[in-house]
C-alpha cells in the first residue's frame, strides 16, 4: 500500500468512525409528544397514528376535520350502540308525538363544556340553528329535510317539530356530524360556524391540548366531564400519511395502537398478527362491499342474467385470495348487527352449472367455437369501473373476469379516479359498480332511502325491477311509520325482493382493523362507526 | 452582460404567462367538475342546487375569457384562491409548508454536494481504483433503487432495528438525517459520475499534458485548472436538480411523514383540490424557470466570454 492509498483508506476510516458516533449520539430524544406511560408525572397516554390531519375540529363541517377526533370532543343527544340500541347521552331522555311529528328532549343535568359553562337548551338550540344555517350542505341527512322548527322550552327541554313523520330521527342525530354541540364561546361573533370556530369547545370525555398541523394533535381528559372519566390521561394523535412507515413505528414501539379501515395493508396487518408481540383484532361488519349489477342495461335488465352472474363466481374464494380472510363473505347485502336487518334470506350460492342454465335459458348461448355468449347477434359484455387506487377493488375485478369468462361472459375493467367512478355511478353511465353501504348509524334507513332516491345511483340500478315501483312506497311507509312492527315487516319485505332480484350483489362484510400493544387492554370497537375507540381502554403493566 | 440579463429577465414574462394558461386550461379539461369536487372533498353530497350555488361561488359560470382574466389577475397578487379541504388561502397554506421542504432540499443539496465531489475528483484521479468502483456501485445503487423503498429500508435499519433515529416527524437534526440520506443518494450518484468523467475528459487536453510537463503537482492542476472547468456540467445539473428536488421530495415526505409542500399536493391530488393543485404547478413551472434563470447566470459569471446570445465567443 502506497503512501497516499493508506491515507485516503485513513480518511475514510475516520469519517466512518465519525459517522457512527454522530449517528449514535442521535438517539432518538423523547420529544414531549412521545412521552409514553411512564412520562416524568407518570401520565398514563396512548399514542396512535392517522393518515390525515386532524382538522379543524368544527363539530358542524366536514373534511377535512376527521371524525374520529371530533367524536372525542362533541357529545350528540343520543348515543348509538351496539345493534343499534339508541341510548341517552347529552339527552337524558325523549318523547315522541304520537303522529311522529313532535320530538322534545330532557337535556341532562349539570353537563358543562370543557371551558366550565353550563350545557343547556339554549346552546342545544344556537347549535341546531347554525348547522340549519346552511341546510343545503346537510341535505344528504334526512332529518335535515323534514325539520320544521326548534324550540328551547326551558333551559332543559328542548323540542323539534317535523314537516313530516320520518322514524331515523334519533339515528340522524346520533352520527358524529353535524347535530353535535360547540360551546359559546367557540361559536364566530356572526353564528356561522361553517365559516370556522374561535376554539373547539365541547361536552366530550376529551379536549384538544397540543396540536400542530399535518404533524400531531394531542388530547386530554376534560375536567368538567359529566360521564365516567377515561382511564388514560392523554391520548397523542400522529399523523403518518404512509401505510408502511405506520406499521414501522409501531413495530419500533413509538406507536401503541393501530386503528381504523384500510390504515394498514393487509398484509402488514396479518405479518403483525403471526408475530404475537402484539394483540390483533377484526371488528364486526361495518359496511358491505357489493358490486352493482345496473338493471337498466338490456342485458341486465334480465334477472335471469343476473343471478346467473351471482351464482357464477366463488364468492369464498376471492375473499380468502384477496383479503386473506380478514373480510367476510357475505351473503346479505346489510350484516344481521343492524336494527331491523336480522331477516331469513335465500343466499345465492356460486353454482357455476346452474349459472350457465340460467344464461342459456336466457337465451344467451355460446356460439360454436366461441368463448362469449350471443343472443340476436349481440354479445354478452359489460364494463366493470373500478377505483384504479384499490387494489382489492382491482383484484376482485380481475378475479371476476376470469371467472365470468369461463361462462361466456366478456367483462371489461375500467380502472378510473375515485371521483370519475362516483360522477359515474350518479350519472348511471355503467354496467358494473363496486358500492358500499354507509354502515352504522345511518343504515338501514340510509341504504333504503338510496334506493328509492334518484341520482345516487342505487335506485338506477334498480330501475328495470318490476316491481319498482312498490319497493320505493314500501321505503316511503318505512321512513315515515310510526308503527315498529309496521317498519318490521316493511324492511324485511325490502330486503327480501333486493336479495331475490339480485341486482346489488353482496361479496364481503368490511371490517375495521385494530392492532396494539399488549399493555393495552379493553379496547372495544365503537359500535358508531365513525366514534373513537378510547371509551373504557386503559394502560396495563 | 446587464443587457443579456435584462433580456432574460423579460423572456421570463411569457414563459409564465404560459405557465398560468395551462394551471388555468388544467381545470377545464379535467373530466371533474371543480364544484363536484370541492363538495366531494368536503364530503358534502352534491345535489343539484348546492352544485349550482358552487359554481356561482366559483364563477365558473363566467365566460372561460373572464374566468382566465380573473384567474390572472389573482395570481398576480399571489391570491391562489381557497383550498377545497381546508377552507383556508391557498398561498398561506403553502407559504406554512415551504419551510419543511426548503430545509429538506437543501441539506440533500448540500450532503450532495459534500460527498460527490470528492467522490468524483477521487474516482476520476484513481481510475478503476477501489473508490472508482466503490462511486460506481454508489451510483448503480442510487440511480436504480426506488426512493421510497430505500426510505423504508432506511427506516428499517437505523430506526427500528438499531434504534438511531425516529421513524418519522420534524423538529430535531436527527429528524432530518434519513430523509436527507434518501433524497441525496440519487443525486450523489449522479452528480459524482457527472464530475468524473468531466475530469477525465479535461485530464485528455493537452494544457493539462502542458501543465504537467511543467511539473506543476496534479493536485494544484486539479484543483486549480481541472476543476474549475470541469465543474461548469455539475453546475447546470445542481441548478436544474433544485427545482426538482423542490418539486419531488413529495415520495420522501410521504414516507418519512415530512410536514412539507410534497405532502400537502399529495392530498390535494387525491382530493382534487384544484386550487391547491393550480398553484403547486404553477410555483413548480416558476422554480424551474427561476433555477434555469440562476444555472445560466452562473455560467455567465464564470464564464465571462458567453455574449449576450447566449453562448461563448470565438
Amino acid at each position: 500500500m502506497s503512501v497516499r492509498q493508506r491515507k485516503t483508506a485513513t480518511l475514510m476510516l475516520v469519517t466512518l468512525l465519525l459517522l457512527s458516533v454522530i449517528l449514535g449520539c442521535a438517539k432518538q430524544e423523547n420529544t414531549p409528544e412521545s412521552t409514553s406511560t411512564d412520562g416524568a408525572a407518570n401520565e398514563k397516554s396512548i399514542t396512535l397514528s392517522w393518515p390525515r390531519d386532524i382538522g379543524t375540529m368544527n363539530p358542524h363541517v366536514y373534511n377535512p376535520s376527521q371524525l374520529f377526533a371530533q367524536s372525542m370532543i362533541y357529545e350528540p343527544l343520543v348515543s348509538y350502540k351496539q345493534g343499534g340500541k339508541l341510548e341517552p347521552a347529552l339527552a337524558e331522555s325523549w318523547t315522541i308525538s304520537k303522529d311522529g311529528k313532535i320530538y322534545t328532549f330532557k337535556l341532562r343535568k349539570g353537563v358543562k363544556f370543557s371551558d366550565g359553562t353550563p350545557f343547556n337548551a339554549a346552546i342545544v338550540k344556537k347549535n341546531f340553528d347554525a348547522v340549519m344555517k346552511n341546510e343545503k350542505t346537510h341535505s344528504w341527512l334526512g332529518v335535515v329535510g323534514v325539520l320544521d322548527k326548534t324550540e328551547a322550552v326551558d333551559d332543559s327541554t328542548f323540542r323539534m317539530t317535523l314537516k313530516e313523520p320520518y322514524y331515523p330521527v334519533l339515528q340522524d342525530l346520533s352520527v358524529v356530524r353535524p347535530f353535535r354541540f360547540l360551546g359559546e364561546a367557540g361559536f364566530p361573533d356572526d353564528g356561522d360556524t361553517s365559516k370556522g370556530i374561535k376554539k373547539p369547545v365541547g361536552t366530550g370525555p376529551w379536549m384538544l391540548d397540543e396540536y400542530k398541523q399535518d404533524e400531531y394533535a394531542t388530547f386530554k381528559r376534560n375536567p368538567n366531564y359529566w360521564g365516567t372519566a377515561p382511564k388514560v390521561d392523554k391520548i397523542i394523535v400522529k399523523i403518518i400519511p404512509d401505510g408502511e412507515t405506520r406499521v414501522m413505528a409501531f413495530e419500533k414501539g413509538d406507536l401503541d395502537l393501530i386503528y381504523g379501515e384500510g390504515v394498514i395493508s393487509l398484509d402488514a396487518f396479518k405479518q403483525l398478527r403471526d408475530t404475537d408481540k402484539y394483540v390483533t383484532k377484526l371488528s364486526e361488519p361495518v359496511g358491505t362491499r357489493s358490486l352493482l349489477l345496473n338493471s337498466s342495461n338490456p342485458k341486465l335488465a334480465d334477472l335471469r342474467v343476473r343471478l346467473a352472474l351471482q351464482h357464477g363466481f366463488n364468492k369464498q374464494a376471492m375473499v380468502e385470495g384477496v383479503t386473506s380472510g380478514l373480510e367476510e363473505k357475505a351473503d346479505t347485502v346489510l350484516s344481521k348487527n343492524y336494527p331491523y336487518t336480522n331477516v331469513d334470506l335465500q343466499s345465492v350460492d356460486y353454482d357455476v352449472e346452474k349459472s350457465k342454465a340460467l344464461l342459456d335459458e336466457a337465451g344467451w348461448k355460446l356460439p360454436a367455437g366461441g368463448s362469449v355468449r350471443e343472443k340476436d347477434g349481440q354479445q354478452l359484455d359489460f364494463e366493470l369501473i373500478f377505483d384504479k387506487t384499490d387494489p382489492i377493488q382491482k383484484a376482485m375485478a380481475e378475479t371476476i373476469q376470469a371467472e365470468w369468462g369461463e361462462l361466456g361472459v366478456k367483462v371489461n375493467l375500467t380502472g378510473l379516479e375515485l371521483t370519475v367512478q362516483i360522477k359515474r355511478l350518479r350519472s348511471n353511465q355503467f354496467d358494473l359498480y363496486f358500492w358500499y353501504n354507509y354502515g352504522a348509524p345511518y343504515d338501514p334507513h340510509s341504504f333504503i332511502n338510496v334506493i328509492a332516491k334518484k341520482s345516487f345511483g342505487i335506485s338506477e340500478t334498480l330501475s328495470a325491477l318490476p316491481m319498482k315501483k312498490d319497493l320505493d312506497q314500501q321505503v316511503h311507509e318505512a321512513l315515515s311509520s310510526t308503527d315498529e312492527t309496521k317498519r318490521q315487516e316493511l324492511y324485511a319485505s325490502i330486503l327480501t325482493t333486493l336479495q331475490e332480484q339480485s341486482a346489488i350483489v353482496p361479496i364481503s362484510y368490511i371490517k375495521k382493523t385494530a392492532v396494539y400493544q399488549k399493555k393495552i387492554t379493553n379496547f372495544v370497537f365503537p359500535a358508531n362507526r365513525d366514534e373513537n375507540p378510547f371509551e373504557g381502554i386503559e394502560i396495563g403493566k | 452582460m446587464i443587457s443579456y440579463i435584462g433580456k432574460r429577465m423579460v423572456a421570463v414574462i411569457p414563459i409564465v404567462l404560459f405557465a398560468t394558461l395551462v394551471t388555468f386550461a388544467l381545470i377545464h379539461i379535467s373530466p371533474v367538475d371543480p364544484a363536484e369536487a370541492y363538495l366531494t372533498a368536503a364530503h358534502i353530497y352534491p345535489t343539484p342546487e348546492i352544485l349550482e350555488q358552487k359554481r356561482h361561488e366559483f364563477g365558473l359560470d363566467q365566460p372561460l375569457l373572464t374566468q382566465y382574466m380573473h384567474t390572472l389577475q389573482r395570481i398576480s397578487r399571489l391570491d391562489f384562491g381557497t383550498s377545497y379541504l381546508t377552507n383556508k388561502p391557498v398561498w398561506d397554506e403553502v407559504k406554512a409548508r415551504l419551510p419543511a421542504t426548503v430545509e429538506l432540499a437543501l441539506s440533500s443539496m448540500v450532503l450532495s454536494i459534500v460527498v460527490s465531489i470528492p467522490l468524483g475528483i477521487l474516482a476520476a484521479m484513481r481510475k478503476n481504483g477501489w473508490i472508482d468502483m466503490l462511486s460506481r456501485g454508489i451510483s448503480y445503487f442510487g440511480a436504480s433503487i426506488p426512493q421510497f423503498w430505500l426510505g423504508y429500508l432506511l427506516i428499517f435499519f437505523f430506526s427500528v432495528r438499531l434504534d438511531w433515529l425516529p421513524v418519522e416527524g420534524r423538529g430535531t437534526w436527527q429528524h432530518l438525517v434519513l430523509p436527507t440520506l434518501t433524497l441525496s443518494l440519487v443525486l450523489i450518484a449522479l452528480y459524482t459520475r457527472l464530475l468524473r468523467s468531466s475530469i477525465l475528459e479535461q485530464l485528455q487536453e493537452t494544457y493539462v499534458q502542458y501543465a504537467r510537463t511543467r511539473g506543476i503537482r496534479e493536485r494544484v492542476i486539479m484543483l486549480k485548472h481541472v476543476l474549475k472547468i470541469a465543474i461548469a456540467p455539475l453546475i447546470t445539473g445542481m441548478g436544474m436538480n433544485l427545482g426538482k428536488l423542490l418539486t419531488g421530495t413529495i415520495i420522501v415526505e410521504q414516507v418519512f411523514s415530512w410536514p412539507g409542500f410534497g405532502r400537502y399536493f399529495v392530498e390535494a391530488i387525491f382530493n382534487r383540490d384544484i386550487p391547491v393543485i393550480q398553484c403547486y404547478v404553477f410555483l413548480a413551472a416558476c422554480l424551474f424557470i427561476v433555477c434555469n434563470l440562476l444555472v445560466d447566470l452562473v455560467h455567465l459569471y464564470m464564464d465571462p466570454r458567453i455574449s449576450s446570445k447566449g453562448r461563448a465567443e470565438q
